[in-house]
């Protein structure tokens, strides 16, 4: 199986910079799969998951909120505001920021601006709590019993 | 011997003020630490996003974003000045403030309204009373410093640049981190993002989704995000490095006086003892 290097990127840190077999991804358009020897290509992603192969045959996902997808020659770039491990998650953390987000909802319904900032958050919530294998991924009812 | 009691109470306060200046280096030496490695963790997202913008402005001859365009001379300019929340670091904060000062002040001669936005405690209070126009102001942010937080904030250089169409840049002072013993206060433009180096002189085929407008626009704010978390956490190590040199600097002081102190109380107890040996030397000749 041909490899390729896939970095994925944050602001803060370098989340993964190895050789990989595929790499799943969601873009604005749909979800591509990128296999070495791809094209190059730029894409929007949007908040979801990241389904990386690796050539050992295992795959990790991660949970990630947002940016560009870069296909080079050389290697494949993820450049994301955000993004974790499915193990790294703290299920508990963003089942918070969940309800907080929830809170913020419902405080800023006359506020488009801030609404649509809740709206990302809670976004971003739920797109954890789905890749950490902790939420169903809907907006309601209030999660309840957790996985531990 | 009132002389003897005195120089035992200076001895005792330079020691105490020693030991305060030498535990504020060894918090800011491992505070510089762990501010060294989130800023260059920083370093790879700027970069990529950097390089991708400016493959996508020279890839396209008909490129035109209104970030990129240079807009007409008007001498406005949003001024984003990053400094720290306290003091004792040496000329840190100071040289910050005297750089934005500068540029305040020129902006001003150019007849142009400067808008600031300061970031830290000491900008915050040092533009409290100025007679400039300050667009939000941010303090004890730097030291938990996160990305949602400079997401929040590009978002708002970047809406108050496209409201404002008299606006004509965005500039940053900050200070680069060079070295644990140098750093250079400094200011950078950042809007707008003119001349972007054509690194592809040649053109070779990419496919965007959905176009190269609507990438580069998205990368725009991920953009000025990242610039302003890397500015803001190398300012931060800059700022402990800084307080580091200019505390080791202190204890270093504190150490001399108390040796030049301690060879004063040591010849003034010797004088001492010598000046009663005398009087009962004298006293006992007296008596005989």
């Amino acid at each position: 199986m041909n490899t390729y290097r896939l970095m994925i990127l944050t602001p803060d840190k370098i989340l993964f910079d190895d050789e990989v077999v595929q790499l799943t991804a969601r873009t604005t358009e749909g979800d591509v799969g990128i296999l070495a020897g791809h094209i190059r290509y730029a894409a929007i992603l949007q908040t979801g998951v990241l389904t990386v192969k690796l050539p050992n045959g295992e795959t990790r996902t991660a949970a990630e909120s947002g940016g560009v997808l870069k296909v080079s020659d050389d290697k494949t770039t993820v450049m994301v505001t955000a993004a974790e491990w499915a193990e790294e998650i703290d299920p508990d953390w963003a089942e918070r920021s969940r309800q907080d987000a929830m809170a913020k909802i419902e405080a800023a319904q006359n506020e488009p601006d801030r609404l649509e900032r809740a709206n990302l958050k809670l976004q971003r919530a739920l797109n954890r709590l789905r890749v950490s294998g902790h939420g169903t991924g809907q907006a309601t009812p209030p999660l309840k019993k957790k996985k531990q | 011997m009132a002389n003897l009691k005195d120089i035992k109470r200076r001895i005792h306060s330079v020691q105490s003020t020693m030991q305060i200046t030498k535990a504020m280096e060894l918090v800011a030496s491992s505070k510089l630490r762990k501010a060294k490695d989130r800023a260059e963790a920083a370093q790879p997202f700027f970069e990529a996003t950097y390089k991708l913008m400016s493959e996508i402005a020279a890839e396209d001859p008909y490129f035109n974003s209104q970030f990129v365009r240079k807009r007409t001379d008007t001498g406005a300019c949003l001024l984003i000045v990053i400094a720290g929340d306290r003091g004792l670091a040496g000329g840190f904060n100071s040289n910050v403030l005297k750089i934005a000062q500068a540029r305040i002040n020129e902006i001003k001669a150019q007849g142009g309204n400067p808008i600031v936005m300061p970031i830290g405690q000491k900008a915050v209070d040092y533009f409290e009373n100025k007679d400039v126009k300050v667009l939000k102001a941010y303090d004890h942010i730097a030291e938990h410093m996160n990305i949602y937080l400079a997401m929040d904030m590009a978002e708002l250089i970047l809406n108050t640049y496209k409201r404002h169409e008299s606006l004509q840049t965005v500039e940053i002072v900050f200070t680069n981190y060079v070295s644990p013993i140098m750093q250079v206060a400094q200011k950078m433009e950042v809007i707008p993002l003119d001349e972007m180096p054509g690194s592809h002189p040649r053109r070779c085929a990419v496919e965007y989704e959905p176009s190269p407008e609507e990438v580069f626009d998205k990368l725009v704010p991920r953009y000025v995000a990242s610039l302003l978390y890397g500015a803001i956490v190398e300012s931060f190590a800059s700022e402990q490095a800084a307080r580091r040199t200019a505390m080791e600097n202190a204890t270093d002081n504190a150490t001399e006086m108390i040796d030049n102190l301690s060879l004063q109380y040591n010849r003034a107890r010797q004088g001492a003892i010598t000046q009663e040996l005398t009087e009962i030397v004298s006293g006992a000749n007296a008596q005989q």
